[in-house]
C-alpha cells in the first residue's frame, strides 16, 4: 500500500517542498552558513526515505519533475549576468583575467589532486566543476560522465567552507583591493561565498556575483579538454 | 497568462538548446547553451528582462530547492562517498584556497599594471 502511494509523483514533490520549507525556516532562525537550508532539506529527505524504507526510485517519480526546472533555472543566470553588464564593461580586464586564472587554477588543482588520490574518471569529473555555481557544475559533471549528485554535494561543501574562510583568506593572502577580494570569493565559492562578499562590501558583492557567471561559462568551456583525455 | 508566456519562452529556449546540444560535435551542456542564448537575446534586445522577469525571479529565488532531488541521489553512491571521504575533503578545501589566492593575486597584479600604464 505504502509502496504504491509513494510512487506517485505527488509524494516526491510534496516531501521535497516540505523539507525545503523546514530547512529554510531553520536557516533563517539560526542564521549560520553551516545550517544551510538546502543541505538540511536533503538530510531530511534522505532520513525520511531511509526510516520509512521508501526506495529512491519512488521518490524520483516526483524528483524528476523538479529536475525538469534545472535547465531553465540555469538559463536564468543570464538575467543576473545581464543586470551586471555595466560593471563588466567598466572593469572587463581585471575581471576577465581574474576569472580565467581562477578557473584554470580550480580545474588544474582538482584534476591534479584527484590523480594524486587515484580517483577514477567518474569521480574526477564529478569534482572538477566544484568551484562554480550548482546549475553549471551539475550540467558539466553530468555531460562529461560524472555523478551529478556528488558534484552538487561538492559544490555545497566548497561554498560553505568558502563562505566561512573568506575573511580569513583575505587577511592571510594580504588582499587589499575590494575588487580582487570579491572576484576571488566568487571564483572559489560561487553564490554561497557571494553571500559573505555582500557582507564585506558592495564592490565585493557585485564582483563576486559577476565571477559566478563568468567562471561558470569558462569552466564549461575548459572542461571540454577532458573529453580528449583518456 | 503572463507567467505562462514566460514559461514558454524559457522552456522553448531550453528545448532549442537541447537540439543544438545534439547537433554539436562536442559535449557542451544544453543548459549552458540556453544561458548563452538568453544572454545574447538580452544583449541584442530581442528579449527584454521584463519578458522573463517573474519566472526568472521564481527560479533564481528558489534555486537551491531545484537541486534537492539531484543531491538526494547521492544515497545511491553511499559506498563510494564514504570510502573516498578524505580525498573529497582535501580536494575541496585545497583547491578552494588555491583558487581564491590565484584569482585575487591575478586581479591585483592586473590592476597594478593598468595603474602603471595610466600614469605614464
Amino acid at each position: 500500500m505504502m509502496m504504491e502511494l509513494t510512487s506517485s509523483p505527488l509524494f516526491g514533490v510534496t516531501l521535497t517542498i516540505a523539507a525545503y520549507w523546514i530547512g529554510m525556516a531553520i536557516q533563517k532562525k539560526v542564521n549560520k552558513v553551516i545550517c544551510n537550508g538546502m543541505l538540511i532539506a536533503v538530510v531530511l529527505v534522505i532520513l525520511t526515505l531511509t526510516v520509512l524504507q521508501i526506495p529512491y526510485e519512488n521518490y524520483y517519480q516526483g524528483g524528476s519533475l523538479i529536475n525538469l526546472f534545472l535547465g531553465p533555472a540555469t538559463a536564468c543566470l543570464a538575467v543576473s549576468i545581464y543586470m551586471k553588464i555595466d560593471l563588466l564593461k567598466k572593469y572587463w580586464l581585471p575581471v576577465v583575467v581574474g576569472c580565467s586564472v581562477g578557473t584554470v587554477t580550480s580545474i588544474g588543482c582538482v584534476y591534479g589532486l584527484c590523480r594524486l588520490f587515484g580517483l577514477d574518471r567518474e569521480l574526477t569529473m564529478s569534482l572538477l566543476p566544484k568551484s562554480v555555481t550548482t546549475p553549471i557544475a551539475a550540467a558539466v559533471a553530468g555531460g562529461h560522465g560524472g555523478i551529478v549528485s556528488l558534484a552538487v554535494a561538492a559544490v555545497c561543501f566548497t561554498g560553505i567552507i568558502g563562505n566561512l574562510c573568506a575573511p580569513l583568506m583575505i587577511r592571510l593572502f594580504r588582499v587589499r583591493e575590494p575588487l580582487a577580494a570579491g572576484l576571488g570569493i566568487g571564483a572559489c565559492s560561487h553564490a554561497m561565498g557571494t553571500a559573505k562578499a555582500l557582507e564585506l562590501g558592495e564592490t565585493e558583492g557585485a564582483m563576486s556575483g559577476l565571477a559566478i557567471g563568468l567562471c561558470g561559462l569558462l569552466t564549461s568551456l575548459l572542461s571540454l579538454i577532458f573529453d580528449l583525455l583518456p | 497568462m503572463k507567467i505562462l508566456k514566460q514559461v514558454a519562452i524559457l522552456f522553448g529556449l531550453c528545448w532549442i538548446s537541447l537540439l543544438i546540444e545534439k547537433l554539436l560535435p562536442i559535449t557542451f551542456p544544453s543548459s549552458v547553451i540556453a544561458l548563452v542564448l538568453l544572454l545574447i537575446l538580452l544583449l541584442v534586445r530581442v528579449v527584454k528582462v521584463d519578458h522573463v522577469r517573474e519566472k526568472s525571479d521564481f527560479l533564481l529565488g528558489n534555486l537551491p530547492f531545484f537541486f534537492i532531488p539531484a543531491t538526494v541521489g547521492i544515497i545511491q553512491y553511499k559506498e563510494t562517498v564514504l570510502s573516498n571521504a578524505t580525498a573529497f575533503l582535501v580536494v575541496c578545501v585545497v583547491s578552494m584556497i588555491a583558487t581564491f589566492a590565484a584569482t585575487a593575486w591575478a586581479v591585483q597584479l592586473t590592476m597594478k599594471l593598468i595603474d602603471r600604464r595610466n600614469r605614464k
